[in-house]
């Protein structure tokens, strides 16, 4: 749950939309109107503060905020 | 011609600006340094080395990500007399092959991420003699494939030279067309030389600039490396998209040259951040705590950014061009500024106004296309350049653009895209009668009219998800910028004109005709 909450507020700096009132099932592109350049930059903000370092192969996949978060876990 | 080609002002740069820092870049989390001077040494190592195996006057391909070992191998070429052709090492195999071979490369640089291609490049382009590798050594080191460390080896114990002339090919650009297939533009040394000297704004010698657009575009390449070293800037390389902003903190740039998306994006972060928390703290937090200019190219961007910027103290200026300019054609620049606008034509270039369409003639207009005869009288008629884009001049001289003759599609972020050439590849496709692509918010659009045999008896939920596999599909081949996010599936076929084209101004018309 930590991981999440800290996801989420990560992604308040591209939506504007506070943590809880971003759900698992929203979709980066359609339902937050995030850019391809915002979602690689949300990606180096994740790297940053989780200390990890994404597969280029995984980043491909991943097309809502449930997906990136199941991703990160795989990670920590 | 009278301005310093690359050759002269890179020694010049040595000699001026020596003990300060050229490029900067990361190896995991440290930052590595080059001076100017021992730049200039790697340069010269290079030269040498192209020449001591023989290439003089020949085309030498550039394919890798940004570095400096990219960069050190493209001033190798361009002060010798040979061309260097820099392309995107992000497209398809047989794409990159396609135009290694169209430009009758004799050599190519190649990143080490593409080892492994070497054997297939090498069979699809046989006029290709050399290869080296940008980065390391090669697994299995041949007659045929070196590296770049070996070639400056060779240089250091050589002093096998070719200067160039100011009439000599420096660079051949691959731009996408509305043909569907790209073009080479042939740009001289002296076309260079004439753009670097009409761009010499400078923040001053010492004084650090982030690069983070492609290195193998014409705008990148002059204006951040080409203008950089001739001013003295130090010249930080942003190793990725993703970290933009924490390397801003790292590098704390002065200026950074950007397309519009990147302008989105980070003014995301400006407009999310706490309310509570003053401007100068956020700038500082985003931009890395010096960064007073930003140049924006590539694409409009909405004046609204602008306004915007202003209130966190950055001031961002936009530009025009295209890589068969040099590719500067106007720019805003401190003192001569006006928003909405791109600014005030450059020195060198003459501009005036057919039907409302942009012709510019100077001295870093492009020679001609490579092997394009037809092309190259299309766009280039009495030595003026037809840019395929309309515009005017206001009365105090600055430029504006208000349309775009050409279907070519720019997005945000700067990339080309000629629908024609995706929309030739997705009616292969049995299930697609009729295909148009469009840009839109930021991504691409297919316009599909259904071929009526093939797909009789499905309903509109069926026939739209076989669309949407069939575009899956073309995706997964497709690098990220190229790749087509929205679908709109007609009931009629499109509007016609007299010659059975499709009229690209009615696509939204979906009726019986």
């Amino acid at each position: 749950m930590e991981t999440e909450m800290k996801f989420k507020q990560l992604l308040t700096q591209y939506t504007g939309l506070q943590p809880e009132n971003i759900s698992n099932d929203m979709r980066f592109r359609e339902d937050l109107s995030m850019s391809s350049l915002d979602f690689m930059t949300l990606l180096g903000d994740i790297e940053d503060e989780f200390d990890i370092e994404f597969e280029e192969s995984d980043q491909v996949h991943i097309t809502t905020v449930g997906e990136a978060i199941e991703l990160l876990g795989r990670y920590l | 011609m009278s301005s310093k080609l690359v050759r002269e002002f890179m020694a010049d740069s040595a000699v001026q600006y020596k003990g300060l820092d050229a490029v900067k870049w990361l190896v995991g989390k440290e930052v590595q340094v080059l001076k100017y001077e021992e730049l200039e040494a790697e340069e010269i190592k290079v030269r040498h080395g192209i020449v001591a195996e023989g290439f003089t006057k020949q085309q030498i391909s550039i394919v890798g990500f940004t570095s400096v070992e990219w960069i050190e191998a493209y001033l190798g070429i361009a002060t010798t007399n040979n061309t260097a052709v820099p392309l995107d090492a992000q497209m398809k195999a047989e794409e990159l092959y396609e135009l290694i071979d169209r430009s009758d490369s004799a050599a190519v640089f190649l990143s080490k991420k593409l080892e492994a291609t070497i054997p297939a490049l090498l069979a699809a382009c046989p006029k290709v003699k050399k290869i080296w590798l940008l980065e390391g050594e090669p697994e299995t080191a041949s007659e045929e494939v070196g590296s770049l460390a070996a070639l400056k080896a060779l240089g250091e114990k050589s002093d096998a030279d070719a200067a160039p002339t100011a009439e000599d090919i420096a660079m051949i650009i691959f731009t996408s067309g509305t043909t569907g297939k790209s073009k080479g533009v042939m740009l001289s040394q002296g076309n260079l030389a004439e753009n670097v000297k009409a761009l010499m704004f400078s923040s001053g010698a010492g004084v650090p600039l982030l690069n983070v657009l492609p290195i193998h575009h014409a705008f990148c390449l002059v204006m951040d490396w080409l203008r950089g070293f001739a001013n003295g800037a130090v010249i930080c390389i942003n190793d990725s998209f993703m970290h933009m902003v924490r390397n801003m903190g790292i590098f704390q740039p002065v200026s950074m040259l950007m397309v519009p998306l990147m302008i989105e994006t980070v003014y995301k972060r400006l407009k999310n951040a706490d309310p509570n928390v003053p401007k100068e703290i956020i700038a500082q937090k985003v931009f890395g705590g010096k960064l007073k200019l930003i140049f924006a190219g590539g694409a409009h961007l909405d004046p609204y950014y602008i306004e915007k910027f202003k209130e966190y103290g950055v001031a961002v200026m936009e530009g025009y061009g295209m890589s068969e300019c040099s590719p500067v054609i106007s720019a805003n620049v401190p003192g001569a500024f006006k928003p909405g606008s791109v600014g005030k034509p450059l020195s060198n270039v003459e501009l005036k106004f057919e039907d409302g369409e942009i012709l510019v003639r100077g001295s870093s207009v492009m020679k001609q296309y490579y092997k394009m005869p037809n092309e190259t009288n299309e766009a280039l008629k009495d030595g003026w350049l037809h840019t395929g884009d309309k515009g005017y001049l206001d009365e105090d001289g600055f430029l504006f653009i208000n349309g775009r003759i050409k279907n070519l599609i720019i997005l945000s972020n700067g990339e080309n895209i000629s629908p024609e050439e995706l929309e030739n590849k997705l009616a292969l496709n049995e299930l697609i009668g009729e295909v148009i692509i469009t840009g839109e918010n930021n991504g691409l659009k297919a316009h599909i009219y259904p071929d009526p045999d093939t797909t009789q008896g499905m309903d509109e939920t069926e026939l739209t998800e076989k669309l949407q596999a069939v575009l899956d599909e073309f995706n997964s081949t497709q690098p990220t910028y190229r790749r087509i996010v929205g679908l709109r599936v007609r009931k009629y076929p499109f509007i016609k004109n007299a010659t059975r084209k499709i009229k690209r101004t009615e696509i939204d018309r979906d009726e019986p005709v």
